[in-house]
């Protein structure tokens, strides 16, 4: 197979397996299809930290908050299990609330859950990987959830498809690891929006609360 | 405070908002002193852009005075005057390390709405609709400045902001163009359109060795100013006058080395195609009208090289790639990378070998400022120009 070319002094190995089934065998795989009412979604970040700190950080799960969009709350509840509780709207008194349990724990490499109950149905895993050529960390999440009462409300509430939302939180996650804030426009000041103006921010996803990011972290 | 607020397509008016106020660690507060409209600015007033939100306030080039800066800044202070780029970078991820600043992965609060449109997302810029952020810009008495850390070029010599305002776009940007147009001691340079952006690409042409510069244009006013600069001027409106061949006639017949189009999206053109493009815009079969970007590609010397600093947003359409692979051409483009230039080009201004402030032809008021942009489009009233004094009261 791989002896066609023998000069290539730069050349990583290919995986035969790599994160979250993106390669097997040397060769790119999809991402595995919705099925059954179990959506999946596979999305990936670069960054230019250490996968030590990106790790520690995906770990901490109290601090998912910050990150993460509509997630209010994360308490550990032991050393893998944690509570989870999460903004389904505006209302701060309408939640939806579920626990989760680490299933697998390779610190450096990999995390991987699963929800134990609740309002919520999902299992997950995020893998941790140097970058071709050393140039950073390639972060993959990989997320399966079914249509239930989290799904449902977050797309009807939110405005945002659940798949999009897990895009954005890797966004979310990259920009606080990267920066030590989560870029917002939420706040600033602006003319009457009038009714176009409001149709447009809602179908842009802007009226999703950017998370508190470095703010929380700040104060 | 007041503030310049698009409202719909060639709806544009000065308002009274909210103050803003510090929301990320990485945030400075900045009083603007001076402020300008941007040749791009007309492409939101005329509705080019998609994803402008009524009330956005608009503006992208401003410099000020710090006003308050968030727990995360250490380099800028209170008083600090201050010159801020359009482009808001991060400064730590992949792309800003590789000085692609324009690219900055961590600025763009509407990334997915880039991604979907172009595949990934650019850096955010200062008021220029909500796929590029959406970020309040800075035609206005007070402006959010996010990662005030990373791009704001300090001024510490007396220089009045007149001379410094045009390093927050068209002068770097000019410069990027001719930087990107890959001149050679000796070379021959096109440029399309003497606005801003062109003048600083015919300027910085010159001083990156350019031997002539070829200028195209139709407004007296820009010809005379190009002129000015040490450039050859055509007239492509005067009767007679073919661009292709007016270049053929000043190059001995070889095509210039680089051509550089300081024009964009919605290109005039004395032409049939003009029309066409008028026709295919307005029903939407076609975003942009590139007639000077299929002039350029016509125009280059086989080998050359096309420069192109003029936004395009979208579809084009009937752009001769037969002709640009025809004749192997190299074409460089993009959003300026700001941060690259923007201190340099300040010292050639402390040196005094430029004078940015010499394009100004109208000094003006917040309150003035929804007439002028119709000017501006129309291009009455020998406009070259806009520099706004957002604290200045209208002339009795």
């Amino acid at each position: 197979m791989d002896r066609a070319l023998s000069e290539k002094p730069t050349a990583e190995k290919v995986p035969q397996s790599g994160a979250a089934g993106v390669v097997l065998n040397g060769h790119y795989l999809p991402p595995p299809a919705d099925k059954d009412g179990k959506q999946w979604v596979r999305t990936s970040a670069l960054i230019l930290k250490p996968v030590s700190d990106l790790y520690e950080l995906w770990r901490d799960v109290e601090k998912a908050s910050l990150w993460q969009e509509q997630i209010v709350e994360v308490r550990a509840t032991g050393p893998k299990t944690s509570h989870w509780v999460m903004l389904t709207g505006d209302d701060p008194d309408k939640s939806i609330e579920w626990d989760s349990e680490v299933l697998n724990d390779e610190p450096g490499k990999r995390i991987a859950w699963n929800s134990i109950g609740g309002d919520s149905d999902n299992a997950g895993e995020v893998i941790f990987e140097t970058a071709p050529g050393g140039r950073g960390t390639v972060v993959t999440v990989l997320q399966e959830f079914h249509m239930s009462k989290l799904a449902s409300a977050w797309e009807t509430l939110t405005g945002r498809n659940p798949k999009q939302a897990i895009i954005e939180n890797l966004r979310h996650f990259k920009a606080l690891a990267e920066t030590g804030e989560i870029p917002r426009t939420q706040g600033q000041p602006h003319g009457p929006r009038g009714t176009s103006g409001k149709t447009k921010k809602s179908l842009y996803g802007e009226t999703i609360a950017t998370p508190p990011g470095g703010q929380r972290i700040a104060s | 405070m007041k503030a310049v607020c698009w409202m719909g397509t060639s709806d544009v008016q000065t308002m009274t908002v909210d103050d803003p106020k510090i929301l990320n660690p990485h945030d400075a507060i900045l009083k603007i002193t001076r402020t300008a409209i941007c040749g791009s600015d007309l492409h939101l007033y005329d509705g080019f852009i998609p994803t402008m939100e009524s009330g956005d306030i608009l503006g992208h080039e401003f410099m000020g005075l710090v006003e308050e800066v968030g727990k995360d800044v250490t380099n800028l202070r209170r008083g600090d005057r201050v010159v801020v780029p359009f482009t808001i970078a991060c400064g730590n991820c992949i792309f800003c390390k590789k000085k692609i600043w324009s690219a900055c992965d961590n600025t763009n609060p509407n990334a997915h709405l880039m991604e979907a449109a172009y595949g990934y997302s650019g850096s955010g810029l200062f008021g220029y609709s909500h796929m590029m952020g959406g970020y309040a810009g800075g035609q206005a008495q007070y402006v959010r400045v996010p990662f005030a850390n990373v791009g704001p070029l300090k001024i510490e010599s007396d220089l009045p902001d007149e001379k410094v305002l045009f390093l927050s776009d068209i002068f770097p940007t000019g410069y990027m163009a001719a930087e990107n147009a890959q001149i050679e001691e000796g070379d021959t340079v096109a440029v399309w359109g003497c606005g801003p952006v062109g003048i600083f690409a015919i300027a910085s042409a010159f001083m990156l060795g350019a031997a002539r510069v070829i200028a195209i244009d139709r407004l007296p006013e820009r010809l005379e100013m190009a002129r000015n600069f040490g450039a050859i001027t055509v007239d492509y409106s005067e009767e007679d006058v073919d661009v292709l061949t007016a270049i053929k006639d000043l190059t001995g017949g070889m095509g210039p080395d680089s051509c550089i189009d300081a024009v964009g999206l919605e290109a005039h053109s004395t032409e049939l195609q003009g029309f066409y493009d008028k026709v295919k815009t307005a029903v939407m079969l076609e975003t942009d009208r590139p007639s000077v970007l299929r002039q350029a590609i016509q125009a280059v010397r086989k080998g050359g090289t096309l420069s192109i600093p003029g936004v395009y947003g979208g579809l084009l359409d009937k752009v001769p790639f037969g002709a640009a692979f025809g004749k192997g051409i190299t074409m460089k483009m993009g959003q300026t990378n700001m941060h690259n230039y923007m201190k340099p080009l300040l010292e050639r201004v402390e040196k005094g070998q430029i004078d940015p402030s010499s394009i100004i032809s109208h000094r003006i008021t917040l309150d003035e400022v929804p007439e002028m942009y119709k000017v501006w489009r129309d291009k009455r009233d020998n406009v070259t120009k806009i520099v706004i004094d957002p604290w200045a009261e209208r002339a009795a």
